[in-house]
């Protein structure tokens, strides 16, 4: 899931400035868990934007339906595609795929060029909750986990080295970088210790190959995932009992 | 890992001679002549001279091109610092092929402080290699004729490789075992991080065991108290006793400069002393001394190991 948090307000008023239209645009798919793109969050926006003076047209996406998900998305895009060619400016409350896939959409698709600009800031992939994330892969192309103990250090250290730790490590075993997280070749050797499998750890691992982190990377696949709604359709009916937002929760997972 | 010596450093290393190094910095300015100065001052008390790349990542005068600057001026040979945190393995593989064309002959392979931790925290840290896969570039380099992806070099230069050591580090077991990985890929000898006490000496040397290669033991004896302060406070893996930090700050008390001189020279000859005396008893094969700006605690710190 990719972590974000929501912009300063001066500086989403700066992207806005001198725009009097505004389409804002969620999403329901990390930027909900995040709150910075949920229904709360896109009426939040909007009306902040109406005390600004700003004409707003909400679009909001439903738990489960991602901004950069386009496939999904563009039907919401499109119910307002009205709004959108007149906007003078488009918000969009998801991270930066998110906007991207969106500003894309609506120069391509709907056929008008507007400013699309973001509110949020993405902080990365990460894992956990249900209230703690923690970033621990960054997508690198060549997953380096099974020489490291299941511990990404390219993400995990401060450094990112493949041959550490560092001289840096603080009396608690914890990062010169940052005192409040753990050294990650020191969780590397313990896991290590604790498998008996420490002669790994003194062996050298190569410099990591960036070559497969080219960016900007393209990706095919050959079978598309059906959109959500139509997975829905498919289910036992009892499970629509739940319906709302609960329901196509629950069909995420 | 061929025979061959390429530097005074090996020479006398090889030939179990014991062997005091020193410490130069280059600075934030367009000359290097402070280090120039201070190595002049280190000629016959020194074998050779560390040249910092970048300490705590600050960014100062080019290491490769103070390191030049130096041996050519003063004829002190260097030993020249570089760190894998300002560049990538290409730029690594430039600086390390411009150290032979420059005539550098020791290079001390270094990961770096954290760019975060410098005065230009907003750079882009690199670590493209780290220290292990930098020894591992620069024996491939000099012993192969050839960079990591295998790519032929013309006349390869001739360079010897050091690794670093925190004796003090929070957790000595895998800083022991980093150690022992820096050494099987190649590197030629070791310097350590400061220390102060014997017993953190005494651990680390048990720990590591018998190793091939030298391993000289780093000291600071601090000009000031500010120097001994900022170790304390700034250096990781480096614990200052207090009997000596506080001596230290009492020398501030001293308003005549000679005798505050004499007296910090007096703080520092009685804590080395002890300290030295116990080194004697290790199987250090030198002194790694950064008296940075304080040659003339040099020869007296030499006479205990006499």
């Amino acid at each position: 899931m990719i972590a974000q948090e929501q912009k300063p307000i001066e500086e989403i008023l700066g992207y806005l400035d001198g725009k009097r239209k505004i389409v804002a645009v969620g999403c329901g798919g990390c930027a909900t868990f995040y709150h910075t793109g949920d229904k709360k969050a896109v009426k939040e926006m909007a009306e902040r934007l109406r005390k600004e003076g700003k004409e707003v047209t909400e679009v909001i996406l439903p738990l489960g339906v991602s901004a950069c998900e386009i496939d999904m998305s563009s039907k919401f895009l499109e119910k307002n595609r009205k709004a959108i060619e007149d906007a003078d400016a488009v918000l969009v409350m998801s991270c930066g795929d998110g906007v991207q896939v969106v500003c894309e959409y609506i120069d391509n698709k709907i056929g008008v060029t507007k400013p699309v600009v973001p509110a949020n800031d993405a902080l990365g992939l990460v894992g956990g909750g249900p209230t703690k994330f923690k970033e621990t892969c960054q997508s690198c192309g060549q997953c380096e986990l099974g020489k490291t103990a299941g511990i990404c250090p390219l993400t995990s250290c401060g450094k990112g080295l493949m041959n550490g730790p560092c001289g840096g490590v603080r009396e608690d075993g914890k990062c010169e970088v940052d005192p409040e997280k753990d050294c990650a070749w020191v969780k590397i050797y313990e896991r290590m210790e604790k498998m008996g499998e420490l002669d790994k750890f003194t062996e050298m691992r190569a410099p990591h190959a960036w070559s497969k982190a080219k960016r900007p990377r393209l990706f095919t696949i050959e079978e598309p995932v059906k959109p959500v709604r139509t997975i829905l359709a498919s289910l036992p009916s009892y499970l629509t009992l739940l319906g709302g937002p609960e329901y196509e929760m629950l069909m995420l997972f | 890992m061929g025979d061959e010596v390429y530097s005074q450093l090996m020479k006398e290393l090889k030939e179990g001679k014991y062997v005091f190094t020193g410490e130069l910095e280059p600075e934030k300015a367009g000359d290097v002549e402070e280090p120039i100065k201070a190595a002049r001052e280190l000629v016959g008390l020194v074998t050779a001279c560390n040249v910092t790349d970048n300490p705590q990542s600050f960014a100062y005068v080019s290491s490769l091109a103070a390191s030049y600057k130096i041996q050519q001026e003063t004829g002190m040979e260097c030993i020249y610092q570089l760190r894998c945190a300002d560049r990538n393995r290409n730029a690594l593989l430039s600086d390390i092929l411009g150290a032979g064309v420059l005539g550098l002959r020791n290079i001390l392979a270094l990961t770096g402080d954290h760019v975060s931790l410098g005065d230009t925290p907003d750079a882009k840290p690199v670590y493209d290699l780290d220290s292990t896969t930098l020894i591992a570039l620069i024996r491939k380099v000099v012993d192969e004729g050839k960079d990591l992806a295998g790519n032929e070099i013309h006349n390869p230069p001739k360079l010897h490789v050091g690794a670093a050591a925190a004796p003090g580090a929070a957790v000595l077991k895998a800083e022991i075992a980093k150690v022992k990985r820096k050494i099987k890929v190649g590197a030629e000898f070791i310097q350590t991080q400061v220390v102060y006490y014997p017993e953190v000496l005494d651990r680390f040397f048990k720990e590591l065991g018998k190793v091939d290669i030298p391993v000289l033991v780093g000291i600071f004896p601090a000009k000031t108290y500010a120097q001994a302060d900022f170790f304390d406070k700034y250096v990781a893996g480096v614990d200052v006793p207090p009997d000596y930090l506080q001596n230290m700050k009492a020398t501030k008390q001293i308003k005549d400069k000679e005798k505050r001189k004499e007296e910090v020279d007096r703080v520092n000859i009685e804590f080395f002393t002890s300290f030295l005396e116990h080194l004697k008893d290790t199987p250090a094969a030198g002194c790694h001394i950064m008296a940075v700006g304080y040659p003339r605690i040099i020869p007296e710190l030499k006479k205990v190991m006499e």
